[in-house]
C-alpha cells in the first residue's frame, strides 16, 4: 500500500448555538496516519472524540462538518455514498467505545452479538462456522472459557471482560483501522493494563492502524508511537511518545505536571493557567 | 474520631463488606483503595446511614451510627459523591442546593452562609443564582463540596471525588480539599481507585479486595515500598 492510511486536512466540526451562529468544536485539525499507533490526548471538550467520529462518519446529524481532505486508504470519505460508507464501517474501520455496559446489547448473549458482527461481514457463513469463528475471536482476547462466556449476557460479565468482548467484536472483521475512544477509562487500573496489552498484541500482529483517544497522557505515551495533544479544537503539539517529557507547549507540560504521583511532593499541585494565546496556536 | 469495628454489609445473599475494622483520628485523612466491587464505597455509604443491613459497630465522634439521630449525624459527617453531574438537582439553583441542608436543620439566615460558602470554595457568591447545567464538571464538584460543608461538619467522606473530572481539574479540586482540611480542621475518608491520588491526599490507607481488607499502610510505608501483600504490590505496579 502506498500513501498514508488516513489523511485529514483542515477538519472542522461545528454545532449551532442559540444565536443561530455556529460554535466550532474542532477547528482545523490536520494529521495523517500510517499503520501505527497514534494517541490523541486532550481534556473533555477538546474535540478529540469528534475527530475520531468524523473519520468514521458517525457524527450527530445536526453537526456541521467540513474538511479539505478526509481520506481513508485513498478513498475520499467526503464524496462516497452513505452506502459505501456503511460498507467501510465495521468492515475496514472499527470503533471501540468507552463503556462496555452501554455499548453491548443487554438482552442478547455475548455469543449472538459476536456472531452477528461476523455474519454482517460474511453472510454465507454457516451457523456452525460462525460460532467457531466467534469462539476463536473470544479466545484471541484471552477470555479463558470462551464456550461458557458465549452463552452469558453482558450483565454477567465484569467491566474488563465486557471490554475484551467489544475488542473481539471489532477485530473479528480484521479492520485496517481501529479507533478506540477512551477504551479503558471505565476499567480498574489492574484490568486496564491487561486490556491494553491485548489491544496492543492484536494491533501489532495484524498490522492495523490505531487511533487511541484518551485523556490520560501517561497511559497514551506508554502505549502509542506518536501523540497528538489537542486543546480547544486544535492540535497544539505532536510528539514522539518516547519524548513526551520533552514536550514544549505549556499546555502539555501543565497536563504532565498536574498529576499527583505515589512518591511525589506533598506541596499543592501545579494548576493549569490557561493562556488565551493557546486558542490561536498554529496547528 | 471515627471507629469502625468488624463491619459486615450484606446485599441479600452476597457480602459487600466482610469484617472491616479501622480507626481515623481527628484531623487525619484516611484512604480506601481497591477495584470496583471491593466494597470501599459501601463502607462510606454505611457510615452515613445509606445502608440498613449491616452488623458490627460504627462510632463517629463518640456517637453510635446505628442509634444516633440522623440529623445529629448529618451535622458531624457529610458525603461528597463521585459524579457531580448526578449529585446536584438539575432544577435547583446553586444557592438552593447549598441552603437545603441548612433549611432542613433549621439554621437561621442560610442565604448569608451560602455566599460565604461559595467564596470559601473559590466560586464567589454570584454563582448562587445559576443552575447546575451552566457549570463545568469541576465547578459542580466545588458546589457539591460547598453543600457538604453547609452544616459545618467535622468529617467529610469523599467517594472518588475527582475520578469524573479531567486531570487538570483534578489538581484544582485536590488542592481545594487540602486547603479546606487545614483551614477547617476536617477529618477526611477518601475512596479512590487511584493510588497516586491517595498517596498525595492521605496519611494512612487501607487496600481492599473482594469485600475484605488486604492491608493497612502509612503513606511512608507506601512510598518506601514496604508492602507485604502481593495484591497491593500489583496495584502499585499498575499505577
Amino acid at each position: 500500500m502506498t500513501g498514508p492510511l488516513v489523511d485529514i486536512k483542515n477538519l472542522r466540526v461545528a454545532f449551532r448555538n442559540d444565536e443561530g451562529g455556529y460554535n466550532e468544536a474542532v477547528r482545523g485539525v490536520s494529521f495523517s496516519l500510517g499503520r501505527e499507533k497514534l494517541g490523541i490526548v486532550g481534556e473533555s471538550g477538546s474535540g478529540k472524540s469528534l475527530t475520531g467520529r468524523s473519520l468514521l462518519g458517525v457524527l450527530p446529524p445536526y453537526a456541521r462538518m467540513s474538511a479539505d481532505t478526509l481520506s481513508f486508504d485513498g478513498i475520499d470519505l467526503k464524496t462516497i455514498s452513505p452506502r459505501q460508507r456503511r460498507a467501510l464501517r465495521g468492515g475496514r474501520m472499527g470503533m471501540i467505545l468507552q463503556d462496555p455496559k452501554f455499548s453491548l446489547n443487554p438482552v442478547m448473549t455475548i455469543g449472538r452479538q459476536v456472531v452477528e458482527a461476523i455474519r454482517i461481514g460474511e453472510r454465507r457463513l454457516s451457523a456452525a462456522a460462525a460460532r467457531q469463528k466467534a469462539l476463536e475471536a473470544l479466545e484471541s482476547v484471552h477470555i479463558r472459557e470462551p464456550a461458557r462466556v458465549f452463552n452469558l449476557y453482558p450483565h454477567e460479565l465484569s467491566g474488563g471482560m465486557g471490554q475484551r468482548v467489544m475488542i473481539a467484536m471489532m477485530v473479528v472483521r480484521a479492520p485496517d483501522l481501529l479507533i478506540a475512544d477512551e477504551p479503558t477509562s471505565a476499567l480498574d487500573v489492574t484490568v486496564r493494563m491487561q486490556v491494553l496489552s491485548i489491544l496492543d498484541e492484536l494491533v501489532t500482529q495484524r498490522g492495523m492502524g490505531l487511533i487511541f483517544i484518551s485523556h490520560d497522557l501517561n497511559l497514551v505515551s506508554k502505549f502509542c508511537d506518536r501523540v497528538i495533544v489537542m486543546y480547544a479544537g486544535r492540535i497544539v503539539e505532536t510528539l514522539d511518545a518516547k519524548h513526551l517529557h520533552d514536550a514544549q507547549h505549556p499546555y502539555t507540560r501543565g497536563l504532565l505536571a498536574c498529576l499527583p504521583s505515589i512518591d511525589g511532593s506533598l506541596e499543592p499541585l501545579p494548576v493549569l493557567n490557561r493562556d488565551a494565546s493557546w486558542l490561536e496556536a498554529a496547528s | 474520631m471515627i471507629s469502625v469495628e468488624h463491619l459486615t454489609v450484606n446485599f441479600g445473599p452476597s457480602v459487600a463488606v466482610r469484617d472491616v475494622s479501622f480507626t481515623v483520628a481527628e484531623g487525619e485523612s484516611f484512604g480506601l483503595v481497591g477495584e470496583s466491587g471491593s466494597g470501599k464505597s459501601t463502607i462510606l455509604r454505611t457510615m452515613v446511614g445509606l445502608n440498613r443491613d449491616w452488623t458490627g459497630k460504627i462510632s463517629i465522634n463518640g456517637a453510635d451510627a446505628r442509634s444516633a439521630k440522623r440529623r445529629d449525624l448529618a451535622r458531624i459527617v457529610q458525603m461528597v459523591f463521585q459524579d457531580p453531574y448526578a449529585s446536584l438537582h438539575p432544577r435547583y439553583t446553586i444557592g438552593q442546593q447549598i441552603a437545603e441542608p441548612m433549611k432542613i436543620n433549621g439554621i437561621a439566615n442560610p442565604d448569608a452562609r451560602v455566599g460565604e460558602l461559595l467564596d470559601l470554595i473559590g466560586l464567589g457568591a454570584k454563582f448562587q443564582f445559576r443552575f447546575p447545567h451552566e457549570l463545568s464538571g469541576g465547578q459542580r464538584q466545588r458546589v457539591a463540596i460547598a453543600r457538604a460543608l453547609s452544616l459545618s461538619p467535622r468529617i467529610l467522606l469523599l467517594d472518588e471525588p475527582t475520578s469524573a473530572l479531567d486531570v487538570s481539574i483534578q489538581a484544582e479540586i485536590l488542592n481545594l480539599l487540602n486547603r479546606l482540611r487545614k483551614e477547617l480542621n476536617l477529618t477526611f475518608v477518601i475512596v479512590s481507585h487511584d493510588l497516586a491520588v491517595i498517596s498525595y491526599m492521605c496519611e494512612r490507607l487501607m487496600v481492599m479486595r473482594n469485600a475484605e481488607p488486604v492491608e493497612t499502610l502509612s503513606r511512608e510505608q507506601l512510598r518506601a515500598g514496604e508492602v507485604h501483600n502481593d495484591y497491593s504490590r500489583q496495584l502499585i505496579a499498575a499505577s
